[in-house]
């Protein structure tokens, strides 16, 4: 053992990447995305400009003054200001709420999925409650109820999106539990703890990475949903504050609204593509051996 | 989402309009189209548009106005003030009889009156009746403690409808009485339908006491919440009337609509003030040279032109500039951030500071978007603005009310004459918490006091201007309210119709002599 090289199997990772490198549209997807955020740090860190202030007459159209190179919007903001600044905490609530949907969702899933029984009945009864909701309105509600402010945004569409997570997890878990590794984890002496979290958790993964970064994209659209219908935080400029407070506008004025549209659009769209790139990288049967 | 929301106003449409009354009918049927539910229909226990509009259908009132400010008989037919101004007596009408038959009494009015009193919002409409006299069942004599010369505007229809005794005269609490739903009066319409939500249907009174009125016959105010809905009902020509038009989008495509006429007269009356309010107590607002400073850096000019697109007109005092008794000398505040910035350093806030400001949550042009232009604004006067969303109306009422904010956007009505809907706001017994459009400024100032007072009394026209004049001066010039614009109320009308409702009281007046005449 001390000097023999073995033969050392491709981590599954390292051949993931290499699959996931192969598809073009995944790439174009990482590097949309890149552009994105990258232009959002810029906008978050280094834009000078503030996207409240009033710089010009409102509804100016775009190009007509080449320092406000997407025009004004009904205010007279600059909506080139707004872009840049507001994809900081559009792309925040996004990553926000997924991230509240993936912690919900496993936990309960990999709970009911593992110990089954009365658990598992309890925790899908509850999830099942939380999947007939209408999801846009129960986040309306809880908006609505607690003041709109970028946090209670995050949880309301965290809150309404874990039920799919928590099936998933739940899903992927009772496969996993029955295989040999498990039972010889449990053969060792490993506690029920440890045999979730270290050992069928990071075989579900893949399913679970690619829901997740779904999630993302469908958080995003949300966000810009419950903006539209005017229940964003006036305080924070976001894309989807742009487009719904907007919209009373846009047959006067298109551009105040395409603008974060596309920008939205964009995003979610090459978050999918990169979902979509990784469930293929992840799934074996398209593996070349 | 253009779409949906046609396709859902057309459906909402159409289904309120099969399950209507006969569309054929002789007189006609004036549609209104309305997005507030009032939460009954009986005006003399409740203020707003919402119950007014029908309320004035429904009831009678003993005096009128047109479109001056002349009183005119209605169920009074003649009236006299005595010299001292401690008493009007009403002669009313002989054949008035309420819609079940029973005749209008002196009875019924003093009861009516003194209702008003006791349960309507305005208290200060009616403070000074003592009692009312009714020496015949056709002469009643309102008897006051001080002269009033605001009682004969309060005895308009949106503000004194005439209730009937025998129904609400029962011992019950009028402003919780079940009659309140579907009331009976003694005006040109009868109320046969009430579907809070949908719509209220008012039929043609055939024994109104005034000949040959109402001449329509039929009116249902159709209650359609979404805004963009009540427009394309307009533009497709399955509503007559649309009141209480304020967005500058709305109004600009319906004036493109060839067969319908916008106008914003009809408004005079109501004195609809759009205005930035500041807690007084407040610390940060306390200091009279902050909320000039904040007035100093506000663009009224900007506000009316750009963000209203012109359709609204500037404000710059307590009493609607289109009153006899604005004053227009009073100190404008033009935009001035050198000044705005001294003052802020003078006041003792060189560094700046952070304030919310609240807005009225619903149709954002007037609110809303005020509250986000001064977030851009005060910003360079080193102000952060906050805005505070409500998430619905009670709310935003219950903050303010409860003297829970620094900046707030305002909507408030003059309703006339100022004793009935200025007083109010500056008065320093009426910082009352828990009351909103009370004094939620907490502002207090005893000069103010003694001048509202006196003119609260004062019988002389010059006199009184006067006094009010002194009254702008001061209040505008200390800013416990800055004054932005006038709330651009306009409706959209059917280009055939005749007579419609223009006067000082708009669509919350008696709609007996409007026609259509073209009506299928």
């Amino acid at each position: 053992m001390t000097d023999a090289v073995a033969f050392k199997p491709e981590s599954p990772a390292r051949e993931a990447w290499r699959m996931f490198r192969r598809n073009i549209p995944a790439m174009i997807g990482v590097v949309v995305l890149s552009i994105i955020v990258l232009a959002t740090l810029w906008g978050t860190f280094f834009f000078a400009g503030n996207p409240y202030e009033i710089v010009w007459a409102p509804h100016e159209a775009p190009g007509v003054a080449p320092e406000f190179l997407l025009g004004t919007d009904y205010l007279g903001r600059d909506i080139f200001a707004g872009l840049v600044t507001g994809g900081g905490p559009t792309l925040a609530v996004g990553a926000a709420a997924a991230a509240i949907t993936m912690v919900i969702g496993i936990s309960l899933g990999a709970l009911a999925g593992f110990y089954g029984g009365w658990v598992d009945n309890l925790l899908m009864r509850i999830t099942e409650f939380f999947q007939v909701l209408p999801t846009l309105l129960f986040a309306m509600v809880l908006v609505t109820l607690f003041s709109p402010t970028l946090t209670t945004i995050a949880l309301a569409i965290g809150v309404v999106s874990w039920p799919q997570t928590a099936r998933l997890t739940r899903a992927e878990v009772m496969k996993i539990k029955e295989l040999e590794y498990v039972t010889a984890a449990r053969a060792i002496g490993a506690k029920n703890r440890r045999i979730i979290w270290q050992v069928i958790l990071p075989n579900a993964a893949p399913p679970l990475i690619v829901s997740a970064t779904l999630t993302i994209g469908v958080a995003i659209l949300f966000e810009a949903g419950l903006s539209f219908l005017g229940l964003g935080d006036p305080n924070t400029m976001s894309w989807g504050l742009m487009i719904g407070s907007n919209r009373a506008y846009i047959l006067d004025a298109w551009w105040p609204v395409t603008f974060p549209g596309l920008a939205i659009f964009l995003t979610v769209f090459s978050v999918s593509l990169i979902g979509d790139g990784l469930n293929d990288a992840f799934n074996p049967k398209l593996r070349e051996r | 989402m253009k779409l949906m929301t046609r396709l859902m106003g057309a459906a909402v449409i159409a289904a309120s309009a099969l399950s209507s009354a006969p569309l054929f009918a002789e007189g006609g049927t004036l549609v209104i189209v309305a997005n507030q539910v009032p939460r009954h229909l009986n005006g003399a226990v409740q203020s707003g548009i919402a119950t007014a509009v029908p309320s004035t259908q429904i009831f009678a009132s003993p005096l009128r106005y047109d479109e001056d400010w002349t009183p005119q008989p209605y169920l009074a037919e003649s009236w006299e003030m005595s010299e001292d101004g401690l008493s009007l007596t009403l002669n009313l009408v002989q054949n008035a009889t309420f819609h079940d038959g029973k005749p209008v009494t002196s009875e019924d009015v003093a009861f009516s009156i003194m209702t008003i009193k006791e349960n309507h919002p305005f208290q200060t409409m009616f403070a000074p009746v003592e009692s009312i006299d009714t020496p015949d069942a056709h002469t009643a004599i309102i008897r006051l403690s001080k002269p009033h010369p605001a009682l004969l505007l309060a005895l308009s229809p949106a503000l004194a409808p005439i209730i009937p005794k025998h129904v609400f005269g029962d011992g019950q609490d009028v402003k919780a009485h079940p009659a309140n739903a579907m009331p009976v009066g003694s005006g040109p319409f009868i109320v046969t339908e009430f579907t809070p939500g949908e719509a209220i249907v008012l039929k043609k009174n055939p024994d109104f006491f005034l000949e040959g009125r109402p001449k329509l016959d039929e009116i249902i105010l159709r209650i359609i919440q979404d805004p963009s809905a009540m427009v394309i009902a307009m533009e497709n020509g399955e509503a007559d009337m649309y009141p209480f038009l304020a967005g500058s989008q709305d109004i600009r495509r319906l004036e493109k609509v060839e067969s319908l006429t916008i106008t914003n007269e009809g408004y005079a009356g109501i004195g609809p003030i759009n205005w930035l309010a500041f807690n007084t107590a407040s610390p940060k607002l306390s200091d009279m040279r902050v909320r000039q400073a904040i007035a100093y850096a506000v663009d009224r000019d900007f506000i009316t032109k750009a963000l209203h697109r012109g359709v609204s007109t500037q404000q710059r005092g307590p009493i609607i500039e289109s009153s006899p008794f604005f004053d227009a000398s009073v100190e404008p505040f033009n935009v001035d951030l050198d000044k705005a910035k001294t003052l802020m350093v003078e006041a003792g806030f060189a560094d700046g500071m952070e304030l919310s400001v609240d807005y009225i949550p619903g149709p954002a042009e007037q609110q809303k978007t005020i509250a986000e232009y001064l977030k851009s604004q005060l910003d360079k006067i080193g102000i952060t603005v906050t805005v505070r969303a409500a998430p619905d109306f009670p709310t935003w009422a219950g903050r303010v009310a409860g003297h829970d904010f620094e900046l707030t956007m305002d909507n408030v009505f003059n309703w006339g004459d100022p004793v009935i809907g200025v007083h109010r706001t500056y008065l320093t017994d009426n910082i009352r918490q828990g009351v909103i459009w009370s004094n939620t400024q907490s502002y207090s100032n005893a000069r103010v006091d003694e001048l509202l007072a006196a003119a609260a009394v004062e019988l002389d026209i010059d006199k009184r201007k006067a006094l009010y004049a002194e009254f702008q001066q001061i209040v505008v010039g200390e800013v416990p309210v800055y004054f932005i614009n006038a709330t651009p109320y306009h409706t959209a009308y059917t280009s055939s119709m005749v007579n419609p409702p223009l006067g000082i009281w708009g669509p919350m007046h008696p709609m007996d002599m409007v026609e259509l005449p073209d009506a299928n």
